[in-house]
């Protein structure tokens, strides 16, 4: 036993150390081309995405969506007749994984700007990425990236959860029909994510009328929720905002229904998708989600192209959903950002030309972007949908709360 | 409200026994505790879905198909992984396991992917009402499963030549060896028994909320019940998923407020803490006495 | 207790008096090597890029954690699934002292081993009672109800959305960038080292191995259990606590989402694979478990130029290479890297002639 177990083991490292030398291999050939100077040398940029951990559900499409984009616009000559190269790690959202993947990423492939995912590991990196000078979009829209001057690489490609729920609460006012002060609650999670639109909100509620009436905490993985509902019903809240994930909205949605519950359900974002349908089925009829970026049925024109890439790789835009759209979208704002950079493609380079653009038009994919050097809110309307017959329906058109 | 409360406790917390009791069964026999009980319910409410929507199989024999798979799962976790542990110090045994738990996410991840799946209607949607307090019935099911699988195992225990014999193996494994009993025979039937239970477990799970990867999670939630039972008690598991689960929607209902929500996630904790302090094995775990 | 140093063959060694029996450096190409080891970790950042040096960085800051779960587990024989906890409130501690009291970095460090060794100390209360399995969950709720209170105390440690610190100074140096912050970690790690190494040395480093080997017989023989589990849970939580300074230092970003039960059970692996009870060990494993990820993705990536399909397959499969690895070396070396390293230099030792 205890010499199988040796020679079991020392094989291991073998291959640990073959690996290592592997890993130092393709580092030579990957920096040779960067010494030469070539003139059409490819524009590198990161991934850093969740596509097998716990976010995995909406991160995998994401990715997806992304790299689906710089697949096209290479296949479309690229970006200023240069190539875009995607280098991508899955950190499986382990934020420890998140801060090795961005150090491999910037001092190992120097890449230029990085696309990535998560409130909690983009809110840690973002002392590092100032520092490094590299512009990050991610698929987190929390308020407190916004802050030019702590954040001052982080940009928003749509509006931030806050003007979401600023902008729900604002929609929730006009349609008010009831007499008094509407009253309104929040659910969210314990994480960065949920909580970062709660204070925000709170205070534009209560400066606009609202009676903000209560908070309900209920975990990402919770089976029930029902003492928050019922806390819902004994504080007779008009209005609920989800800040969530779908399976947690799923979770309230089932509950409110089996408790006979009047509020009515806004869920952000990541609340609001093709998903929530289909996992709290009836009880998701009339609920409302706040929803940044197209649906893949829709009819816009941006869509044209995604259908386009989709049939080339001999795919169907049904398979795909929303987060697809997404990634593609927060891929195409980049990668403008990187074509206003010019030829002169660094970190500094392309946050000015992020901040250069000005109503850039996604297609109808997103809302139009803009920046500025002061403000890296990309856009503050969103559309709201509310479920009819297990299908999201437009309410609105794009709306601001200002 | 208090009443509403107390009987959504009592049914989640049916959900948490069933877990729980995964748990203990292993223990029982021998001595480990099984930190992939999560992974095992996994695998339970993948397989019976991908039988239900990939093959069309019937719910009843889905469920019954899924059951013998787990069995075998079972048995072969236990032959591969946790055989050689036997003896072994506490913490390598925790350490295999929780090595066990990340494997199976893995492998599961291949398989399945990481996309939310939902399970068809198999339990009426529609709640029931008693006089005011709602209740689902998916949660119904399983308060009934885990009352039938109360008494199932106690007069298992109590009665039969296997259950006499894994109670054996755990008391003193030395002397159940020299009575002509093959402990690993007895191992293998406890691990397949337990990831039994929690197949029946993530088949409910799935019922709730679709499946997907952080389910597995829940295994993690209920060690506190399994503790506060006692490792070894069956009675326990179940009387500790109830407790759990009651106490844990008192304190949402009652305590949210004060503390700015979220005590529900953290109240099995403190209530383990407390009970730890007082009672270190637990409410009905047997207390080992040490001698130097 | 001989500490076995890497790379030095110890044949031939007699020792004439109890001070040289004792000491640390028993050979003379120990010093040496010694000496020759420290240097190349001098020379390290000069010789790689950024990126190594911040994968150092990482390691350092890891195995700082690990030599404490290691006193803890591998020395004194308590489980604790609470360490990440117990970095959290080192993190926080650094965080808010110099914030919101305006301390330095430095004066702050310290300051953070203690905060957490007085919290892991708390914890540690029960372990008179509780053994084994028990006591593995009684520290899993000490992890829940730090990080719960972690999160709500939003006053204080600014909910989940966390704390900005400067990065730390000596003097005009400012410790932002990899290389000079490497310095300062590779200082902070050699410290932790040689004082583990000493611990062992020492009437408390051994009672704590008594109180692993046997407590009831220990606490026979004259040791006070209780002060000496809590010393260990304190001392371990230090060691933690010192960790998640350094962390909080080079991240400059302390969230609640750095300490999470994953954290702990990664630090659990780290001894594990390096070896229960070996200081070496600590430094092995949480070598092996930083480079692991990076040595499957740069295998993915070599494989991926032949097959493109199986790339995708084999960075799914990272969670399970974790489990696997775990499993296989709990099964065929259940003493980890280190009686590994043993056995392969005591097959050098006297080679070409053994037998």
């Amino acid at each position: 036993m205890r010499y199988k177990g040796f020679w079991v083991v020392l094989l291991c490292i073998c291959l640990a150390v073959t690996l290592v030398a592997a890993g130092c291999g393709k580092k030579e050939t990957a920096t040779e081309p960067a010494g030469t100077e070539a003139p059409k040398e490819p524009v590198k940029i990161g991934g850093i995405f969740d596509i097998t951990g716990a976010t995995g559900d909406v991160g995998a499409p994401y990715a997806e969506g992304a790299k689906a984009y710089v697949d096209y616009i290479n296949s479309k000559g690229g970006v200023n007749g240069r190539e875009v190269k995607l280098i991508d790690i899955d950190y499986a959202y382990d934020k420890t994984k998140a801060l090795e993947a961005y150090n491999r990423l910037v001092k190992q492939d120097k890449v230029v700007a990085i696309l990535g995912w998560g409130t909690g590991d983009t809110e840690a990196l973002k002392q590092i990425i100032a520092t490094d000078k590299i512009p990050y979009i991610s698929g987190s829209y929390s308020e407190g990236l916004l802050d030019i001057n702590v954040c001052p690489y982080n940009f928003l490609v749509a509006a931030s959860y806050s003007d979401q729920a600023r902008t729900a609460l604002k929609w929730a006012k006009d349609n008010w029909k009831g007499t008094g002060k509407p009253k309104v609650a929040f659910v969210y999670n314990d994480t960065p994510f949920g909580k970062s639109p709660v204070a925000d909100a709170k205070k534009y509620a209560t400066d606009n009328g609202f009676e903000v009436v209560n908070d309900e905490v209920v975990d990402l993985k919770a089976l029930d929720a029902t003492t928050q509902i019922l806390d819902l019903k004994k504080n007779k809240a008009d209005f609920a905002i989800v800040q969530g994930t779908s399976n947690l909205a799923s979770i309230v949605l089932k509950d409110a229904k089996k408790n006979g519950l009047a509020t009515k359900f806004i869920g952000l974002n990541w609340a609001a998708d093709e998903k929530i349908v289909k996992l709290a089925g009836d009880a998701a009829e009339g609920y409302i989600g706040v929803v940044p970026f197209a649906f893949p049925y829709e009819d816009v024109a941006g869509m044209a192209a995604i259908k386009e890439y989709l049939a080339s790789k001999g795919q169907k835009i049904e398979d795909k959903n929303q987060k697809f759209v997404q990634g593609w979208a927060s891929t195409m704002v980049m990668c403008e950002g990187v074509k206003l950079a010019g030829d002169n493609v660094t970190g500094e380079a392309i946050k000015s030309g992020l901040e250069s653009l000005a109503a850039f038009d996604t297609g109808g994919l997103s809302n139009a972007v803009t920046f500025t050097a002061t403000s890296h809110r990309g856009s503050e309307k969103v559309r709201l949908a509310e479920v009819k017959s297990g299908k999201f329906e437009y309410l609105t058109d794009w709306i601001g709360y200002k | 409200m208090l009443v509403q409360l107390l009987v959504t406790g009592l049914v989640v917390g049916s959900i948490y026994a069933l877990v729980a009791l995964g748990f203990v069964l292993i223990y029982k026999a021998s001595d480990c505790i099984n930190f992939a009980q999560g992974e095992f319910l996994l695998v339970g409410a993948y397989v019976s879905l991908w039988m239900i929507t990939s093959y069309h199989i019937p719910f009843l024999a889905a469920i019954f198909l899924t059951l013998c798979i787990s069995l075998l799962l079972g048995i072969l976790v236990e032959r591969l992984v946790l055989r050689p542990f036997i003896g072994e110090p506490v913490i390598s045994v925790i350490m295999a396991t929780i090595g066990l738990s990340s494997l199976m996410r893995g492998i599961i991840q291949l398989l399945w992917g990481t996309e939310t799946r939902i399970f068809p209607n198999i339990f009426p949607q529609t709640p029931v009402t008693f006089g005011g307090v709602v209740v689902s019935q998916v949660y119904l099911w399983s308060l009934g499963l885990a009352i039938l699988l109360l008494i199932f195992f106690s007069l298992f225990f109590k009665f039969t030549t296997t259950g006499i014999v894994m109670r054996a193996v755990a008391d003193d494994q030395q002397a159940a060896l020299s009575m002509g009993i093959s402990v690993k025979k007895t191992f293998a039937i406890t691990w397949a028994i337990a990831a039994l239970v929690a197949a029946v477990g993530g088949i409910l799970l799935g019922n709730i909320n679709g499946v997907n990867s952080s389910l597995a999670h829940l295994g993690l939630k209920v060690l506190p019940v399994a503790i506060l039972g006692g490792l070894d008690s069956i009675p326990g598991a179940i009387l500790g998923g109830f407790i759990i689960g009651v106490l844990e929607n008192l304190a949402g209902g009652y305590l949210d407020p004060y503390f700015g929500g979220g005590v529900k996630e953290v109240m099995p904790f403190v209530i383990l803490v407390v009970i730890l302090l007082i009672r270190p094995y637990g409410l009905f775990g047997k207390e080992i006495i040490e001698r130097v | 207790m001989r500490f076995k140093f890497p790379f030095v063959m110890d044949c031939g060694i007699f020792t004439t008096s109890y001070k040289e029996d004792m000491a640390v450096l028993y050979a003379p190409a120990a010093k040496i090597k010694v000496a020759a080891i420290i240097a190349l970790f001098l020379v390290f950042p000069l010789l790689v890029n950024d990126y190594f040096t911040s994968v150092a960085n990482l390691v350092a800051i890891a195995v700082i954690g690990a030599l404490g779960l290691n006193i803890l587990t591998g020395f004194t024989g308590q489980i604790s699934i609470g360490h990440g906890a117990f970095m959290g409130v080192g993190a926080y501690t650094v965080g808010v002292l110099t914030t919101k009291l305006g301390l330095s970095f430095w004066a702050a460090l310290p300051l953070a081993g203690f905060m957490a060794a007085m919290v892991g100390a708390v914890f540690g209360i029960p372990s008179l009672r509780l053994k084994g399995l028990y006591l593995a969950i009684a520290t899993l709720a000490a992890q829940v109800i730090i990080e719960y209170t972690i999160i709500h105390w939003t006053g204080l440690t600014g909910g989940s959305a966390g704390i900005v610190i400067q990065p730390p100074k000596i003097g005009s140096i400012s410790l932002a960038k990899d290389k000079e912050f490497y310095y300062f970690a590779f200082l902070l790690t050699l410290v932790a080292v040689v004082a583990t190494v000493n611990l062992f040395r020492s009437r408390v480093g051994r009672a704590f191995m008594a109180v692993r080997d046997r407590d009831l017989a220990a606490s026979v023989m004259g040791i006070n259990l209780l002060q000496y589990k809590v010393m260990a849970f304190g001392l371990s939580a230090f060691y933690a606590g010192i960790a998640g300074a350094l962390l909080a230092g080079y991240q400059r970003v302390i969230t609640p989402e750095n300490f999470t039960v994953d954290v702990s059970i990664q630090y659990l692996a780290m001894i594990i694979i390096g070896g229960l009870g070996s200081v070496m060990g600590s430094i092995y494993g949480a070598v092996f478990i930083i480079l692991m990820p990076i040595g499957i993705r740069a295998a993915a990536g070599f494989v991926g130029t032949f097959f493109p399909d199986i790339q995708n397959l084999l960075l799914a499969a990272q969670t399970g290479f974790f489990g696997l690895i775990v499993i296989l070396f709990l099964i065929f070396e259940p003493e980890g890297l280190a009686k590994l390293w043993n056995d392969v230099k005591n097959y050098f030792r006297l080679w070409p002639f053994s037998y």
